[in-house]
Order: C-alpha cells, then structure tokens, then sequence
C-alpha cells in the first residue's frame, strides 16, 4: 500500500515550476504545438469556434495539456486608457511607453499610415464614444496642431489611431497549463493513486495505473484535467516529467520564443515574478499582479501554485477562479460529520420505531 | 523540355545563387547540438530587454529590476484583483471548470448501494427487536441489492479492466476509494451473513450482520460526501445536507424493499415489524423532503443545477412523489394492503430520481462559469 506524498519528498530535489508572464505573451501558440508534439497529443479543434476570438483549440482537456487562451477585451483596462489619454493630451496618435513620434498630417490624411476604420470597427466606436468626455482636451490640442498642418480637425482617423493602438493591446494572451497546486485537488481525489507528487514536488497521472473513474476532472478548481473519451483515461500537464528527468526544460518552456514561459526551480521563479511585478507596477501598469505565488500565509490559492502566472486583468477574464482550494480538504471533513452525524439519527430512528411498534404489540 | 532543363532554369539554382550554409556543412543540423559535457540550462537564466525595439523610444525597457520588490506590494496586489466579491460578472470568460463526466451507471449504482444499507439497518433493527425470521429476509435483502453495485460502478470506469486499481491504495481522504473499500468490506460481510443464516450459524449472521450495518452507514452516505468534495458548486455547497439526504433516501428505500419483499413472503398485515418499517420509511422520505427544501433555499441562486432541465423535472417529480406517498399513507392508514405498497413503490421512485437529479444536476452548475466565478469568491469569504 502506498501513501502519497504531500510534502517534498527527498532534500536534495528541488521543486520546480512555471512563471507565465502574461504580459510577454503574443499568443503564437508555439507552447501548445510544443507541448502536443512532444507529448504525442493529438491535435484537437482546427474551427474557429463563433464569439471566441481566434482560438481554435477552446480550453485545457485531455488532449491539450497547454492552452493559449485568447482574450479579447471589449474595452481597454485602466492602464491603457489613460495611456490613450496621455497620448492624446501630447497631441499625438502616439502609445506610452516612449510615444511614437507626433502623427504628421500626411500620415493622418492618406489612411495608409494610420489605421483605417474598418480594420477596428469596435475600437473606433469606442473612442468616438467618448470623444465627447474625456478626450476633448486632447483632442482640441491634437487638433490645434493638425490645423497648423492643414488637417481638419474633424477628421476621424485623429481618435482612431490612439485608441486603437491603446485597445490592440488589450487583445491579452495566456498561456494557461495545469496549475501543479501544492495541495492538488485531483491528487486528494484520485482513489487508485494515478496521480503523485513527483521529486519536483508536480502532480503527475501515471497512465499504467489510471482507470478512468473521472473523481478528478470535477475535484479540479481550474478544470484542467480531463477523462479522454477515446481512451477512457484522464490526462493533463505533467510539467514534461520524462525530461525533467533528462535535464531538460519543459517542451512549451523551450519552445516560447518570448520567454512568457519560464521554467526554473521554484523559489526563484517566485523571485523572478515579484521583481517583474514590482518593476510592471513602477511603470504605471498598476493591475498586474501575481496569480498563485507570492502571496501571504492564509490567502495563497490551493496552497500556493506550481505553475503560476503574472496577469493584468481580474482572474475571471482568463477563466480562472479568483479562489480555488482542493475542494475535498475543504469539504470532505465537514461533509463527512454530517453524514456520520445523519447516519447516527437514522439508526437512532430506526430502533425507536421498531422498538415503540414492538412495545405496543 | 526535359525535366533536368526545367530544373536548371528555376531560379534558386545553385549556379545563380550562392547556396553556401551559414553554419556547418549541407545535409548537417548546423546549431542546436550539444558538445560533450555540455551542461543543459534548466531554466533561462537573464532576460533581455527590448530597448533595442523602435517601438520603444528610449524608455526603460528592462525586464525586471532585481532587489526593487518593495514591502507588501505583491500580496497587495493579488488582494486587489483576487479579493472582494466580483463588480461586474460580464468578464467571466468561460469555461473555468470541467464538468463531471459521470454517466447514468452512477446515480443507479448509489441508489442500489444506499438500498442494500438501509436494508442492513433494518436488518440490525430486527434482531434488537427479536424478530429473527425478518433480519434474516433484511440481510438478503442487502445482498440482493448489492450484487448489481460493482458491475454498475466498474461499467462506468473508462479502463473497465482496471477496475482492481480502486484497491491499490487505502486513502482515507479520497471518498471515491473509501466507498470502494466500504463496498468491498460491505460484500464480505454481507455474503458471510447470509451464508452464516444459510448453515444456521444464527448467533454469527447476527453479529456479522450487525457489523454490516455499521459499514453500511458509510456506504449509505458517503456518495454524498462524494460529491460535496468536489468544486462543482451545487454539490460543493450542498455539503452538509449531501450526506443527510443520501442517509435518508437510504434508510427510506431499504426499509420500502424490506417491507415489500417481507410483505411478499408472508409477514402478516399488523406485524410490529411491517408496521414499524412503514414509519421508518415515511419518516425518512419526510426528513428527506424537508432537508431538500432546507437546503434548496440556502444554495440560493447556486441551485439553478436543480431547478433548471432534466434534473429539475426529476427533482420536482421526486418530490411530488414523496408528498404523494405521505399523504397515501396518511389518508389510508387503516386501509388495505395495496395503498401502503404504492406508498412504498413511490418511494422507491422517489429515491432513484432523486439520485438522478443530484447526480445529473453537477454538469450544468459546473458549466455555469458565473456561478462557479461568483462561488469561488463568496465560498472564501463565508470561510
């Protein structure tokens, strides 16, 4: 019989994690491609799926152990407004930080340097919308120096290109993967021990002893893991155990060219995230913030994650839980008390009644 | 025009351009090989920053400024995105939880488990009670409706074949694989009782059978545990009624079977024993019923999963026939046989739809990204 380790297991092994900085990410889905490659996944989705960006792979399952989630917002966060605002109040159609030189009237008045309307229907109204409020100081500045140029300064593409550029950032990308929680929902769930913690303290399913009763597709908080209809077991990330175990870094990890994935041992991943948050937060991009790791004691998420991420956005943009803990350390004490306590009455009830009955016989 | 001439013209030719590798030599991987001894990096060790970029002017570009984390602002950070209850549920952006991938074996197989558990509380009742020929009927009774419970449960495995896994391990913190134990030990005892009553070993039926009934206890209840400890939010917080009402529908549903199959097999009309299991069995479905209602108004909006599709219908339908067993027996209660049968037929019903509906009530609550969002961050607050 076999116990499963919560805690690490050996001194001299190290855990090991994953920093997905989202803010690097540009949503090329080479990790995902990486990830199916090497782990012989097959490919999954092709269509564009209506209302859901241009993500045609849906979510983290079975078959998609690593997942680019595309996340279009409909309109810019704080920070990007007020860069619009800025950029505006200078007079330009520039973005913060540095500022794109000062848009020349040539540039305004033959579309082609700036961006044409119908590429950014929604961005465009956005801004028209308010052009009336809180751009319209910017935009009589903006305006002044354009009639110097001989632009009217009614001209449409004046709003378009500071709002656009603002809002084309606010298309946000994460690459989402199996959160590796130091107190794993599917760990405490799964009945026959497929699922372990491994020597670099990750959750990983052994597929020889899995049989597929599906305990912990619902016990995880960020559905990740998923029975595969196919082949009737579940599946998910396994932080590339097998090369892990080589010396090699997780494929997804090797595979970003923008460094959004890192890998590394945990501790200084952590360190990694802070100081980027720290340094994100000096620029003025003040929502970021880290999701998993870097928290106090008491208000870390399942007890801290493995694989944590830096985002800019509440959590429930990218799918996530803004909570989560293993569902059966939180409940499975106080719903088993109850059962035990129910099952006590009903034999307490069902020996009154027969004893009453036999009483009056 | 011969093929070789075709190919000569094309341009790309290596006698127009200069095909020449920038690394190694032609047919050879020219970067990417490791040389012996080479240490292979685990993780990347500096990030480069992007002020090389025109899009950035001059401004700062680094990565990451080492040492500048001031006191507090990480978690203050976190706090802020990740605390609070949620302004504005339009930005959930599903899906943020699987959905249970249970089929219909599993609600059938809770229903025969929680019958043979109730039947081994009847049959424990009994023998207090001193009425041997009933315990004995009971305690077959419990290994009647045991019997279809491992083929249901191993049916709905994906590795049917593996089904043996179940036993590798004893974790006392999954509830799946102490229900495994629970009904394996439950089997044993069962099969033994009533082979002891079969040689007329009565003194050892007794004794194991009264053994069985304390297992059945967790077998009757730990579905609900079950499938309180999971994140789906209507069975999540559910979690203190899940059990009690799985105990009730239990206790309910083998006391109606016993009372039945006894009722089938000669125990005369107004035996203590018949009539005692009437009440048990009304009073159970009663308790049953009022936990239901209890704990549908304090899930709130969380127990759309129960109100809403083919669940909500069972579960209505559930409990219309609860009430309608209540008010047979209490409109009947002198009456003849047949109104006391449908009463306990009614339960029966009763109970399977309404494992039906809280099995089946888990994959819409879970796909409801909203209400998983908005539990997520209330459940935290509440504790």
């Amino acid at each position: 019989m076999t116990e499963i380790a919560i805690e690490r297991v050996g001194g001299s092994d190290q855990r090991m994690g994953f920093f997905t900085d989202t803010t690097v990410c540009i949503g090329c889905k080479a990790c995902e491609v990486a990830c199916k490659q090497w782990n012989d996944l097959p490919g999954t989705g092709g269509a564009l799926t209506p209302g859901r960006s241009y993500d045609n792979t849906g979510s983290l399952g079975g078959e998609t152990w690593r997942h680019v989630r595309f996340v279009e917002l409909s309109e810019p966060s704080d920070g990007l407004k007020r860069e619009a605002r800025e950029a505006l109040a200078r007079g330009n159609g520039g973005h913060v930080p540095g500022g794109l030189p000062a848009v020349t009237a040539e540039e305004l008045a033959g579309a082609g340097g700036g961006v044409a309307q119908e590429e950014i229907p929604d961005l465009v109204q956005w801004a028209s919308e308010r052009t009336e409020g809180e751009f319209a100081g910017g935009m009589a500045a903006a305006g002044a120096g354009l009639a110097e140029a001989g632009v009217a300064p009614d001209d449409a593409s004046l709003v378009d290109v500071a709002a656009a550029v603002a809002a084309f950032d606010s298309w946000i990308f994460m690459s989402d993967v199996c959160k590796h929680c130091t107190r794993a929902g599917c760990l405490d769930a799964c009945p026959t021990g497929a699922l372990i913690r491994t020597e670099f303290e990750t959750v990983v399913l052994q597929e020889d002893v899995c049989n597929g009763c599906g305990y912990c597709v619902p016990a995880c908080p960020f559905g990740v893991v998923d029975r595969v209809k196919e082949d009737g077991r579940a599946a998910k990330c396994t932080l590339c155990y097998d090369r892990l175990q080589d010396g090699l870094e997780p494929a997804c990890a090797k595979a970003c060219p923008t460094d959004s994935i890192q890998f590394g041992p945990y501790e200084e991943l952590v360190e990694v995230a802070r100081e980027r948050v720290t340094t994100l937060q000096g620029r003025g991009v003040t929502g970021a913030y880290l999701y998993g790791a870097g928290d106090v004691d008491g208000e870390e998420l399942a007890g801290g994650l493995g694989a944590f991420f830096l985002l800019t956005e509440p959590p429930e943009r990218y799918g996530l839980p803004a909570q989560a803990d293993s569902p059966i350390q939180q409940n499975v004490v106080p719903a088993t008390l109850a059962a035990m306590g129910a099952g006590l009455a009903a034999a307490v009830g069902v020996a009154a009644a027969f004893l009453w009955e036999k009483r009056r016989a | 025009m011969s093929d070789q001439a075709d190919r000569e013209r094309r341009p790309g030719d290596p006698a127009e351009r200069d095909m020449t590798p920038a690394l190694g030599s032609p047919g050879q991987p020219a970067f990417g090989r490791r040389q012996d001894g080479e240490t292979v990096a685990l993780h990347i060790g500096e990030w480069r920053d992007g002020a090389w970029s025109y899009l950035y002017d001059k401004a700062d570009t680094t990565y990451r400024a080492p040492g500048a984390v001031a006191d507090g602002n990480v978690p203050e950070a976190a706090r802020r995105a990740r605390g609070g209850p949620l302004a504005d549920e339009a930005v959930v952006q599903g899906p943020v939880m699987k959905p249970p991938v249970w089929t219909w074996e599993v609600p059938l197989y809770f229903w025969f488990g929680g019958l043979a558990a109730g039947s081994s509380f009847v049959a424990l009742a009994c023998d207090l009670a001193g009425d041997e020929r009933s315990a004995r009927i009971a305690r077959k009774v419990a290994l009647g409706a045991l019997v279809p419970s491992p083929p249901l449960l191993i049916m709905d495995l994906g590795r049917p074949l593996r089904f043996y896994n179940m036993l590798r391990v004893f974790k006392p913190r999954s509830p799946m694989n102490m229900g495994a134990w629970a009904l394996t030990v439950f089997g044993a005892l069962a099969g033994t009782s009533v082979a002891a009553d079969l040689v007329g070993l009565n003194r050892t039926a007794q004794v194991v059978g009264g053994l069985n009934a304390v297992v059945g206890g967790y077998l009757g209840s730990y579905a609900g545990v079950l499938l309180a400890s999971t994140a789906v939010p209507v069975w999540a917080r559910s979690r203190l009624f899940l059990g009690p009402i799985f105990v009730a529908t239990a206790t309910a549903n083998g006391a109606a079977t016993c009372r039945l199959v006894l009722a089938a097999t000669g125990l005369p009309v107004g035996h203590p024993t018949r009539i005692a299991l009437g009440h048990v069995e009304s009073g159970a479905m009663a308790v049953e019923l009022l936990l239901s209602q209890v704990n549908e108004r304090s899930l709130g909006p969380l127990s759309d999963g129960l109100e809403e599709g083919r669940s909500g219908t069972l579960f209505r339908a559930a409990k219309w026939s609860v009430r309608s067993g209540l008010a047979l027996r209490l409109a009947r209660r002198r009456g003849g046989p047949w109104a006391h049968h449908l009463a306990s037929g009614l339960y029966l019903a009763a109970g399977l739809m309404f494992r039906y509906a809280w099995v089946g009530a888990g994959p819409p609550s879970a796909k409801n990204d909203r209400v998983v969002a908005r539990m997520a961050r209330e459940h935290h607050h509440a504790g």
